[in-house]
């Protein structure tokens, strides 16, 4: 696979609703990852940005515009979207880059600013990333999409509302102490179970919120890591998959295929298997993702999640803690961020900054984020170096 | 179901046009006999292109819905409606809908017959719950 690719340094704003520009907090985060290689930003051959909706803020091609403040305006930069899941295929397109000998040391990050439209703009922008035509040209919106996927599941499998709540409270309790998080706040299963209905059988509770935030994070090959004297973390696992846009063209709603997709070719490449992960980041944009997560990523049988949630297996104790962060449910969700994001987490948790969430003796982890209702995803996974 | 003949239009005119007229236009794979909605170009099973057009009465069953508390911009002045994945009566094919007077999930039962009765510009593929 060509260099062997390392992460170096990490910056997150706080995620939330945030006055400034897209551009300041692009630039908040790009700088705390820069000091936290430990390099300049002459060290960045490239630029990788991922993010949905610039054109809000009155901003598209940002990557030129972000480099210039960086200092660096000689430098190439791209922008990728692939909706909520944007970070985390940019992030891919940062590592292939790397891995093949192009860059020594790229920058990626991901930015989004949605609040400034309210809740009722948000609510239909987010409805573009679906397959327009068939869904949000019908009517549905994203927890709509998501709520439809939660009935399918909690109709074939021995699951219940009670169990998404679960979720929801675990992600809590998790992001309540991770300091960039957007809710910080424990809730109880009652609270979930008693917040009105979004999307039925959603509820509030269920639902991440609309978030502002940058990640950033540095990657460059091996020799400069070793080099900088810094702590690093190597990607060891990549995978890309896609599914059919549209969820009536799913053969089956309870699953979601690109996920599948990317883990397997994550695992392989690593020579892993799911018991060899020690803590994993995956997209809760709602409750229902995060039970079809843990077992599209092979961690529960199909249909067995709910009953490993009830048994506390993926909270910060359990054999295979989920989410550490804080999930999209609690750190928030900043869709072209998000993916960024969670490798920002990875790098915290392995290079001992967690505080503490922090997973123990953890050296292995995984991220997985996915666009939209899953049509596009990607996979990595990490190991602690020195 | 029955055969076709369309004028010239796009895939997705003829999608609408069939809709309003409560059916479902389909592309058969004229190769492997797979069976596609007309908005596919390509089957997806044998890559043919080349397709037979037929209609499929728009009944089905509903497979799983939602019912939301905020919509999408032009749907705010409908008090309560599902959108609806069904799969249609006459093949293995789901598709996807509006289903306006619904407020409550006890209104649809998963397995609900339903039909497409409309296909317009302000609220796509409209469907009506049948009497079961
Ligand atoms: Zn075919």
């Amino acid at each position: 696979m060509g260099e062997k690719v390392c992460v170096l340094g990490a910056g997150s704003t706080k995620y939330g609703k945030l006055n400034e520009s897209i551009i300041e907090i692009s630039l908040d985060a790009s700088k705390d990852a820069i000091d936290s290689a430990g390099i300049t930003p002459r060290d960045i051959k490239a630029g990788y940005i991922s993010n949905v909706f610039g054109v809000t803020d009155r901003q598209v091609h940002m990557a030129p515009v972000i480099m210039s403040n960086l200092g660096i305006p000689d430098v190439p930069g791209l922008t990728i979207e692939s909706a909520c899941g944007s970070g985390s295929v940019m992030f891919r397109e940062a590592y292939a880059n790397v891995a093949a000998g192009f860059y020594d040391c790229v920058i990626a990050l991901g930015v989004e600013k949605i609040t400034h439209t309210g809740t009722a703009e948000s609510t239909t922008l987010f409805s573009y990333c679906s397959d327009y035509f068939y869904e949000g040209g019908n009517g549905a919106s994203f927890p709509g999409l998501f709520g439809s996927m939660a009935r399918a599941y909690l109709a074939t499998y021995k699951a219940t509302e009670e169990d998404l709540a679960k979720i929801a409270v675990k992600n809590h309790e998790n992001g309540f102490f991770n300091p960039k998080a957007h809710i910080r706040k424990k809730i109880t299963v009652d609270d979930v179970l008693n917040s009105p209905v979004v999307a039925s059988p959603l509820k509030l509770y269920d639902c991440c919120p609309f978030s502002d935030g940058a990640s950033a994070v540095i990657l460059c090959n091996e020799e400069f890591a070793k080099k900088s004297g810094k702590p690093y973390i190597e990607v060891i696992g990549s995978g890309r998959g896609a599914s059919p846009a549209a969820v009536q063209s799913r053969k089956d709603i309870t699953t979601i295929p690109s996920t599948v997709d990317a883990a397997n070719q994550a695992y392989k490449m690593a020579n892993l298997a799911p018991k060899d992960i020690d803590f994993v980041e995956v997209h809760d944009c709602f409750t229902i993702a995060e039970l079809i997560d843990i077992e599209d990523l092979g961690f529960f049988p199909k249909g067995s999640g709910a009953q490993a949630i009830r048994e506390g297996r993926t909270t910060l104790k359990g054999d295979i803690p989920v989410n550490p962060s804080g999930g999209l449910k609690s750190k928030g969700h900043p869709i072209g961020a998000t993916g960024v994001g969670q490798v920002v987490e990875v790098f915290e948790q392995l290079t001992n900054k967690a505080g503490e969430r922090t997973v123990k003796g953890a050296e292995i982890a995984m991220t997985h984020n996915f666009g939209a209702t899953g049509a596009s995803a990607a996979v990595h996974i990490f190991k602690k170096m020195n | 179901m029955s055969n076709v003949n369309l004028k010239k239009q796009s895939s997705r005119e003829q999608f609408i046009e069939y809709a309003k007229t409560g059916k479902i236009l389909i592309n058969q794979c004229v190769k492997c006999n797979n069976l596609l909605l007309e908005t596919m170009y390509y089957c997806n099973e044998c890559f043919s292109n080349s397709f037979k057009q037929v209609s499929y009465t728009g009944t089905g069953k509903v497979v799983t819905f939602t019912i939301q508390s905020i919509a999408p911009e032009g749907f705010e002045d409908v008090n309560s409606y599902a959108w609806v994945v069904f799969k249609l009566d006459e093949c293995r094919l789901n598709v996807s809908g509006f289903l306006p007077g619904i407020s409550s999930p006890n209104d649809l039962p998963l397995g609900t017959p339903i039909k497409v009765i409309d296909f317009n510009d302000k609220h796509g593929l409209v469907l009506e719950k049948l009497k079961a």
